[in-house]
């Protein structure tokens, strides 16, 4: 590793139990997922350890806490999460321990003295119903605080579904008028959605490092989220793959298929429309993911994902709900039915013209047999 | 352009006319060919009902399935989009105005089939190309199609092989929905889809058998017998 890597960062990582392999490994981790060529390895290694580390305020609006969860309780930390310790984080309402009135001056401070330079990360749906009465910290509604500490950040962080999309708040009927941040907050520079439900803590990760290293964000998709971690489909990456192009799935719970591991389409999996770097990652410093333990993938990373995926245990169904008939049974009777319709139609018809036609001769001839 | 409409005698007060030109007839064929194999193969990847049995290299039912679709999807895009051009290149009775009535003749035509449908009349309105009311239900039908087309690129673009060029249909994906809306959409439209063909193949065999005018021949050959008195060069 280079010389002028910093020995005191070394040493903190040692107190905390990880080695500086360990740490080189994250570095070479993190080189890997954004595909960069050979050396840059040790130019992340670098920032990391010698950049001055950027102020982080962490936002919380209409959330559940799902995204502070998910990087807070590792149960055996990585290099990873200790990246993310070893931030700079001025305001988390849910970590700090300043309270009140001390809690909001920390907050005016950080972005204050860190104007324009800091990251805002945030978490959960913006509402904006009832004038932004349905969520207000000291008396200040989500909707301003959103406008003010993110219009003066130097990049925003939407973390989650809610934050990226307006996710479970912003579900029909949407009683709170919940917005993500990009509808909330219009015009903010270097927006990044980190979507899922929660976000994964290793893509925080990388994605700060990213940010550390080359001060910008890595390219984005067209909802704005960064390629590396959401670039391809659950489906393309799934571990189960080959069953699904073979023909083999699930079709009840706990049978022989699902013992077997074969493939979740047909208990609705959201897979093939889910674009998320699970497989690969995993959960829970990499010990599974909901469709390594045999569950359908919910979608969860996607725009919408809480009405447009549903019925969850469902491949497509007719509504929602999932109540009504299936979707081909009532297209196979429908069908069947106009078939049988149109071919009463073209019986009544062709007997009409045939009996007028004998009727219209039998006159004619006698017609003419009166002639005669 | 235009072709112009060939007729010919055809006994004493009966005339043949070439009705369909051979990209009509080509497309349509092609288009019946490929709808019977995308919805073949596409109710299967919607509802696997087959399984494999073995281990899974030693099969790959999905897998052809959906091979045998991307090649008709491939051979029904490249028809319907032939048969679109041909509505400004073709004679007059596949042109555009065919099927958006423009005239106040169309629109009568047009009610005077339903009110032969509805048993309100007793026999269709005579026409040598497509009738009025056909016409109207064919735009519907063409949206269709291209909703199908649409949506079927939409879901291809996002597990196209990185730098592919089929990826740039990505932009679609917002447009309609989001993948599982498009999914969505794919899947009923292949039931409204099944649900024209039923009636269109009734539907012909019908009017075939009442008007004795040789449509069913028409689209294997191209010609039409028509009454000279019925005699409607399509303007
Ligand atoms: C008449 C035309 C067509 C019919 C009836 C049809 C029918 C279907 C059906 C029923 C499915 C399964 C949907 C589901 O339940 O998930 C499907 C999937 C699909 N279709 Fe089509 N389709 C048609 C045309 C096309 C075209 C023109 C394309 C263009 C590329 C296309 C591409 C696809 C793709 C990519 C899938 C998803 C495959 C997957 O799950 O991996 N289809 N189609």
């Amino acid at each position: 590793m280079d010389k002028r890597v910093n020995d005191q960062f070394l040493e903190e990582l040692n107190a905390r139990g990880v080695s500086r392999r360990e740490f080189l490994g994250f570095c070479a981790a993190v080189a890997a997922s954004f595909a960069l060529p050979g050396k840059a390895e040790a130019e992340i290694a670098k920032a990391v350890a010698t950049k001055p580390k950027p102020t982080l305020v962490w936002l919380e609006f209409q959330d559940c806490c799902g995204n502070t969860e998910s990087f807070l309780r590792a149960g055996q930390p990585s290099a990873a999460e200790i990246i993310l310790d070893l931030l700079s984080i001025d305001y988390h309402e849910t970590v700090m321990a300043a309270a009140g009135h001390r809690a909001e001056e920390a907050l005016k401070k950080a972005v204050e003295e860190n104007k324009g330079k800091f990251i805002a990360v945030v978490e959960g749906s913006i509402p904006t119903g009832a004038g932004g009465a349905y969520c207000t910290i000291g008396g200040r509604s989500a909707l301003s605080i959103a406008n003010e500490v993110c219009s003066q950040a130097g990049a925003t962080i939407a973390i989650g579904t809610c934050a990226s999309f307006g996710g479970l708040p912003a579900a029909s009927p949407n009683p709170t008028g919940a917005l993500s941040v990009a509808e909330a907050v219009p015009g903010l520079k270097n927006l990044i959605n980190l979507s899922a439900c929660p976000a994964n803590a290793e893509n925080l990760a990388a994605l700060l490092v990213y940010w550390l290293t080359f001060d910008r964000w890595p390219d984005l998709d067209r909802y704005r989220r960064p390629l590396f971690a959401y670039g391809k489909s659950i489906h393309d990456n799934c571990e189960r793959r080959a069953h699904f192009d073979s023909g083999q799935y699930v079709e009840q719970w706990g049978d022989p298929g699902h013992r077997r591991g074969y493939c979740l389409f047909k208990m609705g999996c959201k897979g093939p429309v889910t674009f998320q770097n699970c497989p690969n990652i995993r959960w829970n410093s990499g010990t599974n993911w909901p469709i390594g333990c045999g569950h359908p993938c919910l979608g969860c990373a996607e725009p919408n994902f809480w009405d447009s995926m549903a019925p969850y245990y469902n491949h497509l169904a007719l509504d929602k709900t999932g109540a009504q008939p299936n979707i081909d049974k009532v297209g196979f009777w429908a069908t069947l039915g106009l078939g049988g319709a149109f071919a009463a139609h073209a019986v009544a018809k062709i007997a009409g013209s045939k009996s007028r036609v004998i009727a219209e001769s039998a006159a004619s001839t006698s017609g003419k047999g009166e002639e005669a | 352009m235009k072709q112009p409409i060939m007729v010919q005698d055809s006994g004493k007060d009966k005339v043949l006319v070439y009705v369909w030109e051979a990209p009509v007839r080509l497309t349509h064929w092609l288009i019946a060919l490929s709808v019977l194999v995308l919805a073949g193969t596409g109710i299967y990847m919607g509802n696997p009902f087959l399984i494999a049995p073995g281990e899974a290299s030693d099969n790959f039912y999905m897998g052809t399935a959906k091979l045998i679709h991307f090649y008709g999807a491939i051979v029904f895009s490249l028809a319907v989009v032939t048969r679109l051009l041909w509505m400004l290149l073709g004679n007059a009775y596949a042109r555009w105005n065919q099927f958006v009535p423009t005239s106040t003749r169309r629109v009568r035509g047009a009610a005077d089939m339903l009110s032969y449908y509805l048993f309100l009349r007793r026999n269709p309105p005579p026409t040598v190309g497509h009738n009025a009311l056909a016409g109207v239900a064919y735009v519907g039908v063409f949206l269709l199609y291209l909703m199908m087309i649409i949506t079927g690129l939409a879901i291809y673009s996002v597990s196209a092989h990185v730098d592919y060029p089929m990826g740039a249909f990505g932009f679609l994906v917002p447009l309609v929905g989001g993948l599982q809306s498009a999914r969505w959409l794919h899947h009923f439209g292949m039931w409204l889809i099944l649900l024209f063909v039923v009636n269109h193949v009734f539907s012909t065999i019908e009017v075939s058998a009442l008007e004795r005018n040789g449509v069913i021949g028409s689209i294997f050959s191209g010609w039409k017998t028509v009454e000279k008195e019925q005699l409607d060069l399509g303007e």
